[in-house]
């Protein structure tokens, strides 16, 4: 019984809990931060640890020691409370991904699980645009205004292609569980090693293409290049983050990194099988090795683009995202219905 | 004012601007209704300075005006001065002064592509064009021993020569040069997020830009045929073969386009000197304490951001009586203005870098009154009786 109970604190509070999110969180931040530079002719982080390794910890550390001004005029209470909600709803919606299992070495059930959680993750993020879009609105600037205005104008683009391209999977395994997307995904991918056919191919295409949608929504999601343009920094001087300083740009800081582990966790989850693969390689090695492939990817395309204007983003997301992904959730339906 | 309409201050600090300069942005939302330039914070007494110091030493001071076009403004202070002096430099300086001169804006125009790309976000463009203009900076180097003021050039000439024995290196170095800007621009005119920042943003038509004076570039890539160059021809641009660049475009693109194409013409112009120096000395004597007979001169020079006007009036002292420099940024400021209405917040980076703002040269005295809207210069001595005034 104690043992249940201790089990229960340790995987929340260590592993695959708030300890593991934030080393992997941080280490995810230097991979993309080492894989940008060196696709940009440059070095990266290269003093702190093993090839700075432990640059973004540092980073951290650096702004927690530093002052944390509120300037004058802001809502207090808003621009208090809304790091601190952008850092801990990504940390929560993390416990909801199948990660790794601690008392069973070859099962990933994830921390807490129920029937519906997919839904509960989308909503997870956007609480935290609305926490971004406060935090610019309550700081009194100019730059924080439109920044946050930006945000939301971002959201009402990205939003419905995000959560259409998470449906398509949930309709293939019948189930919003994350979990049990996960299972159908690994089943699925052996069912089809076995018995290859017309439809399994159709549905891998199909698959390819939310993919894709996904990917494009979380670089918006994320505010990652070529959809920065709410912390454009060479316009609106970071946006929404212009007036956090010390231990509130160091929560931020960290909740964006956390964001970014959560935006690949689901990626994998509900299109790379999870922490699902070949046996004798325990879950994490796997959840670790997918995530690290979709942190590339995203860091591969924030390095290729240019930044684009918000109203290229809108007029571009209604015009050719929202269609598409409409389509692919019908062409999601029309398979499993032939299947 | 509406109420929908709200301010944004960019400047005097800000990233987007790489020195300090003011504008005050009236948005409606996304869109610029209105804006309001304000220069003069980076004033430093430049002009004042140069009556103080003799002629050598001034030539320290012009170069120091601008990191960038340090070598623009000293071959036209030197070709300014030398023309009231009644020296003549020899043909084998004016080349090497072109040769320098074309450096200088094949290293000024690469920068600012890199600084371009960075509005734009676009960082890994920017890593890239700055990595290869450091091929240009060593070709400065090994010529000059410096990467950014040269110092090249002395009243009567050029302080340094070119060995023949370097030229097939800087040949091979030019190469490179050229092949990459033509990558750039290759670049420049397919990468589709490049076009959607840079096509059509920032439009001033070919008649807009004439009554507005832009110059350099800017003004050629809206279009208006002129460079100093070729319409003035000063040093031994006359017996250099170039091209001169335009534009019908209007927009940053354009400006993208004239730049690339510029660079391209540089490269070609340095390698023709490289291939037709003329022999002969460098440079006619100028000693440090000679008097410069009474007279007055206006010297032009198409320095990489455009027509750069200098002004000098000798009293038949050792030192200039007044010394007026007129930057080629202060010319673009009302285009720019003019450019920035009715674009994005978005926008307004890459269309203010769009010009190759350079406030350093551009700051001078000019008085403003807000209250009678009045716009006045001074000169140095109402300044010192105002001053005396004042203190009254």
């Amino acid at each position: 019984m104690i043992l249940e109970e201790l089990s229960s604190v340790v995987q929340v509070l260590i592993f695959p809990g708030v300890l593991f999110i934030l080393a992997y969180s941080l280490f995810c931040n230097w991979v993309s931060r080492k894989w940008t530079a060196r696709l940009q002719n440059r070095q990266g982080p290269l003093h702190t640890g093993w090839q700075g390794i432990l640059q973004p910890l540092a980073d951290v550390i650096k702004l927690l020691a530093k002052e944390d001004i509120t300037p004058g005029g802001v809502t207090k209470l808003v621009f208090s409370a809304s790091p601190l909600i952008i850092f801990a709803i990504p940390l929560a919606a993390l416990f909801l991904i199948p990660i790794q299992s601690i008392t069973n070495l070859w099962s990933y059930t994830p921390i807490a699980s129920f029937e519906g959680d997919l839904i509960f993750v989308l909503f997870l993020l956007s609480i935290v645009i609305l926490a971004i879009f406060l935090a610019g609105w309550s700081s009194a600037n100019a730059f924080g205004a439109v920044g946050a205005t930006r945000v939301a104008f971002m959201m009402l683009s990205y939003e419905i292609p995000l959560a259409l391209a998470a449906i398509g999977p949930a309709i293939m395994a019948q189930s919003l569980r994350i979990l049990n997307i996960v299972n159908w995904e690994a089943g699925s991918w052996n069912r089809f090693l076995a018995a290859p056919g017309i439809f399994g191919i159709a549905l891998g295409g199909v698959m390819l293409v939310g993919f894709a949608i996904y990917i494009i929504c979380l670089l918006a999601e994320l505010e990652m290049r070529p959809f920065d343009m709410s912390e454009a920094e060479t316009e609106i001087v970071h946006g929404w983050q212009v007036e956090f300083s010390g231990k509130k740009l160091a929560l931020l800081t960290l909740g964006h990194n956390i964001k970014i582990v959560l935006a690949s966790a689901l990626l994998t989850s509900l299109y790379l099988g999870g922490a699902s693969g070949p046996w004798p390689i325990p879950p994490i090695v796997w959840f670790v090795l997918k995530t690290v492939f979709c942190v590339l990817i995203l860091s591969n395309l924030s390095a290729l683009f240019a930044r684009f204007r918000i109203d290229q983003l809108l007029k571009g997301a209604w015009k050719y995202l929202v269609p598409l992904s409409v389509l692919q959730m019908m062409a999601v339906v029309a398979l499993t219905g032939l299947m | 004012m509406s109420d929908r309409e709200f301010s944004v201050p960019i400047g005097p600090q800000h990233p987007a601007l790489k020195e300090p300069a003011s504008f005050l942005f009236k948005v409606d939302g996304e869109v610029v209704v209105n804006v309001e330039p304000r220069v003069g914070y980076n004033h430093r007494g430049i002009e004042k300075a140069m009556e103080a110091r003799t002629y050598i030493q001034n030539l320290y001071i012009t170069e120091r005006v601008c990191g960038i076009c340090s070598n623009a403004h000293q071959t036209n202070y030197c070709q300014t001065v030398e023309e009231v002096a009644g020296i003549k430099a020899p043909p084998r300086a004016n080349y090497i002064r072109v040769f320098m001169s074309e450096l200088e804006r094949i290293h000024s125009h690469l920068l600012w592509v890199g600084v371009a790309a960075h509005e734009i976000g676009f960082d890994t463009l920017f890593y890239y064009v700055w990595r290869d203009r450091e091929v240009v900076m060593d070709l400065l180097e090994m010529i000059s021993g410096n990467r950014v003021n040269y110092a090249m050039n002395t009243i009567g000439g050029v302080r340094r020569d070119l060995s023949k024995d370097n030229f097939p290196k800087y040949h091979k170095m030019l190469d490179i040069l050229g092949e990459r800007t033509k990558f750039y621009a290759n670049i420049a005119t397919h990468e589709k997020t490049i076009l959607d920042r840079a096509a059509g943003v920032g439009y001033l038509s070919k008649a807009d830009m004439k009554r507005l004076c832009g110059v350099g570039p800017n003004a050629r890539a809206s279009g208006v045929d002129y460079d100093v160059r070729r319409d003035l021809p000063h040093l031994a641009y006359d017996e250099v073969p170039f091209n001169v660049i335009t534009n019908d475009g209007g927009d940053v693109l354009a400006n993208v386009l004239v730049r690339i194409g510029e660079t391209i013409e540089s490269v070609g112009m340095c390698k023709y000197v490289l291939d037709h120096l003329p022999e002969g000395p460098i440079r006619e004597k100028f000693s440090p304490m000679a008097k410069v007979p009474e007279g007055e001169a206006v010297g032009y020079f198409e320095a990489q951001r455009g027509e750069l006007v200098h002004y000098f009036q000798s009293r038949g002292d050792v030192k200039p009586y007044r010394y007026k420099i007129r930057a080629p940024t202060l010319g673009n400021i009302p285009s720019l203005a003019e450019k920035l209405k009715g674009g994005y917040i978005a926008d307004i980076p890459i269309v203010l870098a769009g010009i190759d703002p350079c406030f350093s040269c551009t700051d001078r005295m000019v008085f403003v009154d807000e209250d009678k809207e009045k716009t006045w210069e001074m000169d140095g001595e109402q300044l010192r009786r105002y001053g005396i005034e004042w203190y009254k």
